[in-house]
């Protein structure tokens, strides 16, 4: 457990852009409730101050979390393939770490800790914005954009979307790490060429799309996680002039854990990614060097 | 007493290349071994594979381990340098001591730093900003400072200057080796090492052609220079190589009768460089 602690840390010095751009992130969106025009931030009585704030919060929550999203696939792809290309696996290999433990690591890292800065940073920013918004434009909009239930709430779905990310993706995570242990240069085509031809040959020698279909569905599928549409029950719809605008009762019917752990994509997508991170550690033991 | 490294039949291919042809060879506790040959000799397979970072195949045993299957675990008991230069740049000299001591039970933080203490590098740089000979200082730093009962080191002094080897080798054989330690040691620089190993290991093209103590050494195998008249005389002793030096030729002799040898001109043991050579190049088959 202790090895794994340093092993983290190490990440955290290696990659200084795991804090770093959640950081710029959060400076930019700072300098702009500070410096930004607020004669626009007006809120129509009519919306409901709940919409609003959820929306505000979601909003702020969603930047950093897809920005997450890139660069996670960004460092899971190089991690393993970076200490081989300047050949300090030679050092790392020195020490009394096991090469699963090293992979786990990593996996951990791209999949767990890294969200989970991200989330903080945006937990951080929103309650600053905040603050400096209901200074500059009054307790009104500083009581829309700060609801601390609403806050609590929004803790919950991070929580919920980071663990129902890490499985869904899991497969993902698991073939980027096989090509970072395996690529000898050039991951990024590594990365996308064997599931291109894969494709290719299919439509080629079979006529069908099956691959395009199972890929599509691993990348957008995460959605089963959540109910996109609750049902009328669950919705609050407020009409705004001519419009209505639905936001969802709480937290807990935007949630579809049942849904989620039936799914049997879901289990086959953790089977796959088990096995995937398994190459990738023999991987990783017989290819010290590049 | 059962040797520390165990190899028979050690074959490693990289394809059709064969780098490692069926060596036998074994490493007793408490020596200096120096394992040397040319380039592209099989020295490095040879580590690799003692060292758990490739597969192989025939039969090794490192500690009374398979290097390849148990790796985690004769790292707990070996230390090495395989090859200089390799720690990462983006590396503080102080996060590298931290880590290490935080994963390595039989690290011993206060020789790292006191042994740093003698160099000029301070904490808080990282090894890009360090010259290559700083950068070896700190990871033959990081290696002394681990109670290890085998230290493999590959061309350890590579990038330093002479004082710095010199007080590099200085430093292992007095604050480090004592019997209870093995090392294996890989150099060109043969002279710089000769003094401090005990045994040799000369390898060439994948093959143990010699396998022997150093005192070993000076009862088997003498070198006589031979001026030119007495050449006949001296070849009829079959020696296994010749060279030509300064008008005279020195001929290398395996098991010699030395009072013959006595006869015809100054005997000598031969260093382990020349001796090396003459292995090499005199069809030691």
């Amino acid at each position: 457990m202790n090895t794994m602690v340093w092993l983290v840390r190490r990440e955290f010095w290696e990659n200084r852009a795991i804090w770093m751009i959640p950081a710029v992130i959060g400076g930019f969106m700072i300098l702009a409730a500070l410096f930004g025009n607020i004669e626009q931030l007006t809120i129509p009585s009519q919306f409901p101050s709940r919409a609003v704030g959820e929306i505000f919060m979601a909003a702020v929550g969603v930047t950093f979390f897809a920005v997450m999203t890139i660069y996670s696939t960004w460092y899971l792809l190089e991690c393993l393939y970076a200490d081989r290309k300047d050949r300090s696996v030679l050092f790392w290999k020195s020490l009394p770490i096991s090469d699963a433990m090293t992979v786990i690591s990593k996996l951990a890292t791209g999949l767990i800790v890294l969200p989970v800065v991200y989330f903080i940073a945006a937990d951080v920013t929103t309650l600053i914005m905040a603050f400096i918004l209901s200074v500059r434009a009054g307790s009104t909009v500083g009581a829309v954009l700060w609801q601390a239930d609403l806050w609590l709430q929004l803790q919950v779905l991070w929580v919920y979307l980071i663990v129902a990310t890490a499985v869904w993706y899991l497969p993902v995570a698991g073939y980027l790490l096989v090509v970072s242990a395996w690529a000898k240069r050039a991951v990024m085509l590594w990365l996308i060429l064997p599931p291109i031809a894969l494709l290719l040959a299919e439509k080629w020698f079979l006529g069908t799309h099956v691959i395009a279909g199972q890929l599509g569905e691993r990348l957008w599928g995460v959605g089963k996680a959540f109910n996109v549409d609750p049902g009328e029950g669950s919705w609050v719809t407020t009409a705004v002039d001519n419009n209505t605008i639905r936001t969802p009762v709480d937290v807990w019917s935007f949630l579809n854990v049942s849904g989620f752990l039936s799914s049997l994509d879901t289990w086959i997508g953790l089977a796959v990614g088990i096995a995937l991170i398994g190459c990738a550690i023999q991987l990783r033991m017989r290819r010290a060097e590049i | 007493m059962t040797a520390l490294i165990e190899a028979r039949d050690l074959t490693k291919k990289y394809g059709t290349h064969v780098a490692l042809d069926r060596a036998n060879f074994s490493v007793q506790a408490g020596r200096i071994v120096g394992l040397i040959g040319p380039n592209g000799a099989g020295k490095t397979s040879a580590l690799r594979a003692i060292l758990g970072l490739t597969a192989y195949e025939g039969h090794l045993q490192v500690l009374g381990r398979e290097p390849m299957r148990q790796r985690t675990e004769l790292m707990q008991d070996t230390s090495f340098i395989a090859d200089v230069a390799v720690l990462p740049a983006w590396l503080r000299v102080d996060h590298a001591i931290d880590f290490v001591a935080g994963v390595h039970p039989r690290f011993r933080r206060d020789r790292a730093t006191s042994l740093l203490a003698k160099t000029q590098i301070t904490g808080k740089r990282r090894m890009r900003e360090l010259s290559k000979g700083m950068k070896t200082q700190v990871h033959l730093a990081l290696t002394m400072a681990i109670d290890a009962k085998l230290m493999v080191l590959d061309e350890p002094t590579l990038g330093l200057d002479i004082l710095a080897r010199s007080a590099f080798y200085d430093a292992l054989v007095n604050d480090y080796m004592d019997e209870t330690r093995t090392i294996l040691i890989t150099t060109h620089q043969v002279e710089e090492v000769e003094n401090l190993l005990t045994d040799v290991l000369f390898i060439n093209k994948g093959r143990i052609v010699l396998d022997s103590s150093l005192d070993d050494v000076a009862t088997r195998y003498a070198a006589v220079a031979v001026a030119g008249d007495r050449l006949d005389a001296a070849r009829a002793e079959k020696p296994f190589y010749e060279r030509r030096m300064l008008g005279k030729v020195v001929l290398y002799y395996e098991q010699p009768d030395l009072q013959k040898l006595a006869g015809l001109g100054e005997v000598r043991t031969p260093s382990v460089a020349d001796l090396f050579v003459a292995k090499l190049s005199g069809g030691a088959e």
